[in-house]
């Protein structure tokens, strides 16, 4: 620690369950004054668990929390707050409608003989904004400006509000272009430097060594450690995120990529130079029937991205896309499932499942879709259709009757499964299919895709676990920065991926 | 950073649907003026607000609530339920002063009855206040069925004073022009709320709840207590409306403002607040309201139109400005939905552009159909003449000729004196009636006359007379000329009294018995129509 | 399983119709104790006449609106415009039948327009036909406001609401047309055992029916109403579904304003279908549609606005006077919120479960 540097917040033992999943077991935090922090992990590592903890929103099942030596322990993110504990989200809290200055000093505002003193108001805020190298007419609202500048305009909120102890940025720079992070950059420099803690939680690896002291790296809930960002090679970063210590990936030797048992020559879907600008670089994608297509990368790569306009649910602004040989016109869900492209999404949730309909609904769903209004499956057959894939998927439920929201993580995608299924596809793309999974399922889920493939159906596997992904796939394509930047099949070396994915070997 | 010239543009977009707001009054205004003559006198224009101060001071208080993000649907109800208890109150000999306050208080805890039901229960903003208009409308006829007359001396004294405007009147002889106490109030009223909406932290916290209520919350801000105060505010409000009504027509009734809400709301949006809240100033109201005035004004000076293109026009204007405010408001919304590093800017003009033209047709569509509807039904009832309405020319229609006529004229007193004046294709038909059972008929061109009983005609006058004639539920519903539907006036002389009442054919805001009356006579006088 | 699987179904509207029968089944039982005579069936001439089937019969108008609600409601939305669009099906009727009553000239035709009941200038079929055409217009062009113009529900049936009932008296100039044509009168005022407007009813619901469950609307309906995100990754169109559910709820409301037009054989622009929006969405309510949408029940929605029919008759019948009505309705209409409201629920479920513990 340098000198006058103190341990502003000492979070130790946290654990925090829910109903099916342990978000965080033992975890400890400690965030020092002048510092800035980066908090990384992959999804469901629980570094939002954290975060909510240290805020209030959530009270930890065990662990305590101290904050400048005093036990603390915020219920509501408005304690949290007057703790000062400040949060500055991606979304950026504000309200749009109101000016700069306004949003700056909203309930806060000085008056003068018993009304508010709008002079000053633009006066403080133009200089705490000055403080940090914004300048900008602060009497224009607020979504006048792009993220980036709303942005600096609720981190100045919190620190003049809270008393800025402790500022806890949420994916900052993901809205941001170059010149607005290095802005950014600057401002939290500036901040810093006036003895403030902050936690940047990020996925991009550039800044986290660009910018922070130390790393803290969650895993599965736990923690996997705290280094000094000097100190920590990149590779090392990423497989200590991914769960491999360095030695171990040394010493494994090649993995094979499942041979190609039964894959076609024929094409089934072929994207050349097909992107969307802010989205997905342009890039060139073959998939064969019978072959699964693993789509590997860091949080923030892509994947999704890639896997939206394949589907068509993000329509594309250039290149040219073939399903089955003829080429694609119109992009939409419905056009595509109609010619035999299915996705399941990533957010199984918001995006998946109907969660008030029942399971033979649910399954239903999206066959019926693509016959239109009126050639009704019937219900008799639409039981059929459920009863068939609740054996087939081993779906664990006492009648296809059963609302879609009472079943498991698990189950319910199984039933999405299901419905996709139903489409008899020619290509199936699977994006996180196993994510808050047990053991047990994702197991199924992976030989289920593999046995698809058998049968002739094309696959893209997408997952943020490495393993699985080698496991599941006979060809791999990686992802970084929203680009294509490699494949690989045969044998390919764990520790080739992972450089491809980190995009050095530092 | 951003320059000076976007700075500009930015500062500009933020005044836009008000600068719309005073382009059209100026345009509805300039219109009127020169078309027609009266509309130029000042004193018109300050008549204009005479008899809609209660709607600006609604229209205030529902601002805030809209731009809180809610609406308010029951201050029709507390209007009418106001001026009820005003005159109830007044009548069972209240001091004025204790009901005006009594009422104010009534309405303020209405309002934050219906704010808790609303913020606490989590009940949709447009059943509560709906269900709290049923209500208070209901307690009108708890209370009266009829209209109570207001006899109130203070109240007269309210209503009859004139403040006269310095440099257009003339304070020795106070002739000139002037406004009435109930418009200053009204003014004041605004004045209060842009300071309160300005340079209050209540006032800011309306615009916040309006523009992101989770992100109001998280910053802080008492939202649920704003919440209830906002609808507390329109409560109030309502109620002061009310009593500003009262003073007006010196009376109170369960059946006043009726659909009055809609009048208030689509002032409020027309004054540039959008209905999803959040952005509006208290001074676009007033100049919605304006519009709204004008408008109404327009039409009835023109006569032609009929007064439901009022309600039509506004819709439209209303629409309109919706599609205004949501043009503007894609642009935040879907910008700031977008995680990625920009949104799309392509395909978010595609989309504006889309909603843009749907909007523009959607209103352009009302329009071009209702005139269509207009011209067919023109056709239908010309009998294949096509009767076109247009606008702006001098009335075609040869005046009623025995308009305010008070005295049946001739010897042998003629006892009903039943005009029909239709519109361009007809010829204003007089009846004369007389007591020994002669008919008159005179079209302008010809006269005939034929012959009934006096026992008829005794007893149609003794019909005629049974339903009220002379009492004061028979009144006058048809004042302008030109107006498409058709006039009448009936005179009747009976036992000494003499009353003539005009209205438009089958009018609906005719009294009742109005239309009894004329059938009556219509069977005394339609044997001689019949060929 | 399959043929087991129906009876299954059916539970899971049984279980919406709970709540608004009970409720219904309550008023009734207030009704037996305090209003002698309230069940009294009599039959004259084959019809029957009596309390319940007034009740049938005035709530008919509401019953369809309640139908077309369901729909709009199910996708998360609202129409506040029914009222309005009735008053402008009653004025097209009006007009269609009895264009020259607007005339000048009193017209030979007028006596026997008066005095011959099976007189009109159009022919039933054909006013029919045009009354639901425009009927539908009206609700389509709400349709595409909110569906592709993206303006809220409230907003733009709110717009038709306030120039609705403007172009429904543009239509018939002011005038309170006057229906004399039988036929037409038939449809609010026939009995055929039990009144004539109960089929209209019927059949407009079955029509409803198959289209909801016949079809896959009635899933696209729902499912767009609960997750339209999870929807459109199916490949459902959710515009086309608003489209839809608005169009067919004008429908309704033109239907609903031939039935009731008919049953003053008037067609008053001012009043008619005034205030029944909100009618209509509290059947729907009480029927257990949720205001969010998903889920709905047209039989449930039906028994809602039975509900709200019976409370106005069984006031009546108690001697309430008629202007009271309005306001105990809208107790009622706080009362069904409170109970329905998450809040009490909640409070509820702690109570009992902690009386269960």
């Amino acid at each position: 620690m340098a000198d006058g540097q103190t341990d502003v917040l000492v979070m130790k033992g946290i654990a925090k369950g829910f109903p099916g999943v342990q978000a965080l077991e033992g975890v400890d935090f400690t965030l020092r004054s002048h510092e800035i922090h980066a908090l990384v992990g992959e999804n469901g590592a629980g570094k939002s668990t954290l975060m909510k903890v240290l805020t209030g929103v959530e009270r930890p099942d065990a662990g305590t929390i101290a904050l400048a030596g005093r036990t603390v322990a915020p219920r509501s993110t408005q304690q949290a707050q007057a703790l000062g504990i400040s949060t500055v989200y991606q979304e950026v809290n504000l309200c749009p409608n109101l000016t700069v200055a306004e949003n700056v000093l909203l309930g806060h505002e000085p008056h003068r003989r018993g009304k508010i003193d709008w002079r000053a108001v633009h006066a403080r805020a133009r200089e705490l904004l000055l403080r940090l190298n914004v300048d900008v007419d602060v009497t224009l609202p607020l979504d006048t400006y792009p993220v980036a500048i709303q942005q600096m305009v609720a981190i100045v909120r919190a620190l003049e509000i809270g008393s800025a102890k402790v500022l806890i940025l949420d994916e900052p720079t993901s809205s941001l272009d170059a010149a607005e992070t290095a802005q950014l950059f600057q401002a939290m420099r500036t901040i810093r430097a006036q003895g403030t803690g902050i936690v940047f939680i990020t996925h991009f690896l550039d800044q986290v060594y660009e910018i922070s002291d130390r790393i803290t790296v969650l895993r599965n809930g736990a923690l996997v450690g705290t280094y000094e960002t000097r100190a920590l090679p990149r590779l090392e970063l990423v497989a200590k995120m991914i769960g491999r210590s360095l030695t171990e990936l040394d010493e494994m030797a090649k993995t094979k990529l499942e041979t190609a048992r039964g894959i076609k020559p024929e094409t089934t879907v072929s994207a050349r130079a097909l992107g969307k600008s802010g989205a997905i670089a342009p890039f060139d994608l073959e998939l064969h029937a019978g072959e699964v297509v693993g789509l590997a990368g860091l949080l923030g790569s892509g994947r999704t991205e890639l896997a939206s306009v394949l589907f068509g649910s993000e329509a594309p602004d250039q290149g040219t896309l073939a399903v089955g040989g003829a080429p694609v016109e119109d992009h939409s869900p419905l056009a595509s499932i109609q010619r035999g492209v299915a996705l399941c999404p990533e957010d199984r949730k918001s995006q998946g499942i109907v969660d008030e309909l029942t399971i033979r609904e649910n399954i239903a769903l999206a066959l019926q879709a693509s016959r239109g209004w009126f050639r009704y499956l019937t219900v008799e057959q639409q039981y059929e259709l459920a009863e068939k894939y609740i054996e087939l998927l081993n779906i664990v439920t006492p009648s296809p009757d059963q609302l879609v929201k009472n079943l498991s993580g698990g189950n319910q995608q199984k039933v999405i499964l299901a419905r996709w299924l139903a489409t008899h596809p020619r290509l199936l793309i699977l994006d996180e299919p196993t994510r808050g999974i047990d053991i047990g399922a994702k197991a199924e889920i992976q030989k289920l895709v593999l046995s698809l493939a058998e049968e002739g159906m094309s696959c893209m596997f997408i997952s943020s676990e490495l393993e699985e992904v080698m496991r599941t796939s006979h060809r791999i394509v990686v992802l970084r920065d929203r680009e294509k930047v490699s494949e690989f099949s045969g044998e390919v070396q764990e520790q080739e991926l992972m450089q491809a994915m980190a995009g050095s070997a530092r | 950073m951003p320059t000076s010239i976007g700075g500009l543009l930015s500062r500009n977009k933020r005044f836009v649907p008000l600068a719309v707001t005073i382009v059209m009054l100026l345009l509805a205004y300039g219109f009127g003026a020169y078309h027609y003559a009266a509309m130029r006198e000042p004193q018109v224009f300050f008549n204009l607000f005479r008899n809609y101060p209660f709607l600006l001071i609604s229209a205030v208080g529902m601002t805030f609530v809209i731009i809180s993000g809610g609406i308010d649907l029951s201050v029709s109800g507390v209007v009418a339920l106001t001026t009820v208890v005003v005159a109830a109150l007044l009548r069972a000999g209240w001091d004025a002063w204790a009901v005006i306050g009594f009422v104010l208080a009534m309405g303020t805890l209405y309002g934050a009855l219906m704010g808790s039901f609303i913020t606490y229960l989590k009940v949709q903003p447009f059943i509560a206040t709906l269900a709290g208009m049923w209500i208070a409308r209901g307690m009108c006829f708890f209370i009266s069925d009829d209209a109570i007359p207001i006899r109130d001396r203070t109240f007269r004294i309210l209503a009859r004073t004139k403040i006269l405007i310095p440099g257009l009147a003339d304070p020795d002889t106070k002739t000139g022009a002037f406004v009435s106490f109930l418009v200053v109030a009204a003014i004041v009223v605004l004045l209060v709320a842009i300071y309160v909406a300005h340079y209050t932290r209540f006032g800011r916290t309306v615009y916040a709840l309006g523009g992101n209520e989770r992100s109001a919350q998280l910053m802080g801000l008492p939202v649920q207590r704003t919440k209830v105060l906002v609808y507390t505010i329109s409560g109030f409000c309502s109620a002061l409306a009310g009593v500003t009504l009262s003073i007006s027509v010196m009376s109170g009734h369960g059946l006043y403002a009726s659909n009055f809400e809609m009048d208030v709301i689509a002032s409020v949006v027309m004054g540039g607040a959008p209905l999803s809240g959040g952005t509006g100033y208290v001074f676009g109201t007033l100049l919605g309201v304006l519009v709204n005035i004008v408008i109404q004004s327009i039409i009835q000076f023109n006569g032609q139109l009929s007064s439901w293109w009022t309600k039509i026009v506004i819709g439209a204007l209303t629409l309109m400005f919706i599609g205004v405010q949501s043009y503007m408001l894609t642009r935040k919304g879907r910008a700031k939905q977008r995680t990625a590093a920009r949104a799309d800017r392509s395909i978010l003009m595609r989309r504006r552009r889309k909603q843009v033209v749907t909007i523009a047709a959607a209103a352009a569509v009302l329009l071009v159909a209702v005139r269509g509807v207009n011209r067919w039904v023109r056709q239908a009832t010309g009998g294949g003449v096509e009767a076109v309405a247009v606008q702006g020319e001098a009335c075609q229609d040869p005046p009623l000729r025995t308009l305010g006529l008070t005295v049946p004229t001739s010897d042998g007193a003629p006892v009903i004196v039943f005009e029909r004046n239709g519109g361009p294709r007809c010829v204003g038909e007089v009846f004369t009636v007389f007591a020994d059972g002669r008919v008159v008929a005179d079209d302008g061109k010809e006269v005939r006359e034929e012959r009934s009983t006096p026992a008829e005609v005794a007893q149609v006058l003794a019909e005629i007379d049974g339903l009220g004639w002379f009492s004061d539920e028979l009144y006058d519903t048809w004042h302008t000329r030109c107006r498409e539907c058709y006039g009448y006036a009936v005179t009747v002389a009976s036992q000494g009294r003499v009353k003539q009442v005009k209205g438009v054919d089958g009018g609906t805001d005719a009294p009742a018995r109005y239309w009894d009356a004329v059938k009556a006579i219509h069977g005394l006088v339609r044997k001689e129509k019949e060929r | 399983m399959s043929p087991a699987g129906n009876p299954r179904h059916r539970k899971l509207t049984e279980s919406r119709l709970l709540f608004p029968v009970l409720a219904l089944a309550l008023i009734l039982v207030f009704d037996f104790f305090y209003v002698p005579g309230f069940f009294t069936i009599t039959n004259r001439d084959g019809n029957l006449y009596g309390n319940l089937i007034d009740i049938l019969r005035n709530g008919s108008a509401v019953m369809l609106l309640a139908i077309g609600m369901t729909f709009v409601i199910a996708t998360g939305g609202v129409d506040l415009s029914v009222g309005a669009v009735m008053a402008i099906a009653a004025s097209v009727a009006a007009v269609m039948m009895n264009p020259v009553i607007l005339g000048t000239s009193i017209g030979t035709d007028i006596e026997k327009f008066v005095t011959d009941p099976s007189f009109t200038y159009s022919p039933l079929w054909e006013v029919i036909l045009v009354t639901l055409a425009v009927s539908t217009l009206c609700g389509l062009w709400n349709g595409l406001l909110i569906a592709y113009g993206r303006i809220q529900a409230i907003m733009a049936t709110l717009i038709l609401m306030i120039a609705g009932r403007g172009i429904a008296q543009l239509i018939t100039n002011g005038v309170r047309i006057q229906i004399f044509y039988e036929p037409f009168a038939y449809i609010g005022n026939g009995w055929l055992v039990l009144p004539f407007s109960l089929y209209i009813v019927a059949a407009v619901f079955a029509l409803a029916w198959v289209l909801t469950r016949r079809t896959a609307i009635g899933l696209f309906i729902e499912s767009v109403g609960i997750n339209a995100t999870s929807s459109y990754f199916s490949g459902i169109n959710e515009k086309r579904i608003k489209v839809l559910a608005y169009a067919f709820s004008g429908f309704c409301a033109g239907v609903a304003g031939l039935v009731a037009s008919s049953n003053i054989r008037t067609s008053d622009a001012n009043n008619l279908g005034w205030g029944y929006e909100l009618d209509a969405i509290l059947a729907v309510a009480i029927g257990g549609t949720l205001t969010t949408g998903g889920r709905f029940s047209l039989a449930a929605s039906l028994v809602g606005a039975l509900v709200m029919q019976a409370t106005t008759t069984s006031i009546l019948a108690i001697g309430v006077p008629a202007f009271a009505v309005q306001a105990i309705k809208g107790f009622v209409v706080v009362l069904v919120l409170l109970l329905y409201s998450e809040q009490l629920r909640a409070l509820l479920r702690k109570l009992t479960s902690q009386w269960g513990a």
